[in-house]
């Protein structure tokens, strides 16, 4: 944390190999919750960019003292994620139609095509499909408190409500993640 | 206490994130094992929630950190330049260049050259060369005379203050032929060396321009050394 601080002075101080660590040490981190939110790789890969062009530009306006960097950065990451799901909604509303298809077919068919039922059988793809189909402040929320293991305090600091909101967003998402993967036909064996 | 499906569902997750007290977690554990309707919510939730635990972490693209520096920073030649113009900030690398600097500045002035009239010519390393060797040699011959004066004159400051102590009679301090001096000796040494030979020679010669331009002293000194 305090390393985080120590590197943004040295970047704002013009230290350009200061802001190449702050890269490299936040992201993997950055694009991890990219993808978890968009389940798109390229996306993902374009939105992470966006992300650290911002943390770039406004690096002066981040105060250590209002909470740890690796939390401002987050914010900033959420506020972009949710941009882009408003940005692309409609483009979205043609996908999650074609999204579904497969999924029927997949749950008639499990027995006639077994390489992709292996392949749509596993937990990890399962699970990042069914996240996908989440509303999006059910989302972030599942995905900041049981992907990035933020304390509620933090998770409240970027999502900028209370926090019991973040408890309730947080139990309403893993209830409506486990009825999804129930409609997609996983069930705890 | 008494346990409903609506409370099952808002305290899902402080039940599974261990957080329910342990009057709350009894009344919880036997409503949903006798509820048909909470038991496979709650074994539905625990089963996605494993399946959010068991997501690894995603490895992200390897051109990504480029890409991000080249947005940021600019492209890696940039960058490479810039940190190198960085680097050339170190302390070390600024009193490196100093003195490199002021070496290249005496070398230049002791070299002859103008800084007023700058010529290519000058700048040439045999003219330099040339030009320093000659100014080193004259240096070391104005040293070299500087420290004879200097002896010269500590010698005459030395032999006034043996007078002042011992003032000599006129018989003492005439001059007396003897065989084994050598004109100009005052002392009893023999310089076998013509170089020791020219060394007194060129003392007397300074002790009597000394004595001429003190008229005081010439009873003492001019008329001892004048044979």
């Amino acid at each position: 944390m305090e390393q985080d601080a120590q590197l943004v002075q040295q970047c704002l101080q013009g230290d350009g190999s200061a802001w190449e660590e702050l890269v490299r040490r936040h992201s993997r981190r950055i694009f991890n919750i990219c993808y978890r939110f968009t389940g798109n790789r390229t996306e993902s890969q374009d939105l992470s960019q966006d992300v650290f062009l911002r943390v770039y530009r406004t690096l002066g306006s981040y105060r250590s003292a209002h909470g740890g960097f690796a939390t401002w950065m987050t914010s900033v990451t959420r506020n972009l994620l949710i941009d882009h799901y408003r940005r692309t909604k409609r483009d979205r509303v043609t996908d999650s139609l074609d999204d579904k298809m497969p999924v029927v077919e997949n749950k008639e068919s499990a027995g006639r095509r077994p390489d992709e039922q292996a392949l749509l059988g596993e937990l990890s793809g399962q699970v990042q499909s069914a996240l996908t189909r989440l509303s999006p402040e059910l989302r972030e929320a599942v995905i900041l408190r049981d992907l990035q293991q933020l304390e509620y305090s933090e998770i409240q600091q970027v999502l900028q409500v209370p926090e019991g909101t973040v408890k309730s967003r947080i139990n309403r998402g893993r209830i409506e993640l486990a009825r999804i993967l129930q409609q997609m036909g996983v069930r705890p064996s | 206490m008494n346990w409903t499906c609506e409370q099952t569902e808002a305290r899902l997750s402080d039940y599974l994130d261990g957080l329910l007290q342990p009057v709350e977690q009894s009344a919880f554990n036997h409503h949903v094992n006798t509820c048909e309707k909470c038991a496979p919510l709650v074994a539905g939730v625990a089963h996605a929630l494993g399946g959010l635990y068991a997501l690894e972490p995603v490895e992200a693209p390897a051109q990504l950190e480029d890409a991000i520096l080249t947005a940021t920073l600019g492209a890696p030649s940039w960058r490479n330049l810039r940190r190198w113009l960085r680097s050339l900030q170190s302390p070390r690398f600024v009193y490196s260049m100093a003195s490199v600097a002021a070496t290249f500045l005496v070398i230049l002035t002791a070299s002859g050259f103008s800084f007023s009239k700058p010529k290519l010519a000058d700048l040439r390393p045999a003219t330099i060369y040339r030009n320093t060797n000659r100014q080193v040699h004259l240096v070391y011959a104005h040293s070299v005379k500087f420290v004879s004066d200097l002896r010269v004159v500590y010698e005459i400051q030395t032999r006034l203050n043996e007078n002042d102590q011992n003032p000599p009679t006129r018989e003492q301090s005439a001059p007396k032929n003897s065989p084994d001096k050598q004109p100009g000796r005052t002392d009893n040494t023999n310089p076998s060396a013509p170089k020791q030979q020219n060394r007194a020679d060129e003392v007397g010669r300074n002790l009597r321009i000394f004595a001429a331009q003190f008229p005081v002293l010439n009873g003492s000194i001019g008329k001892r050394r004048t044979p």
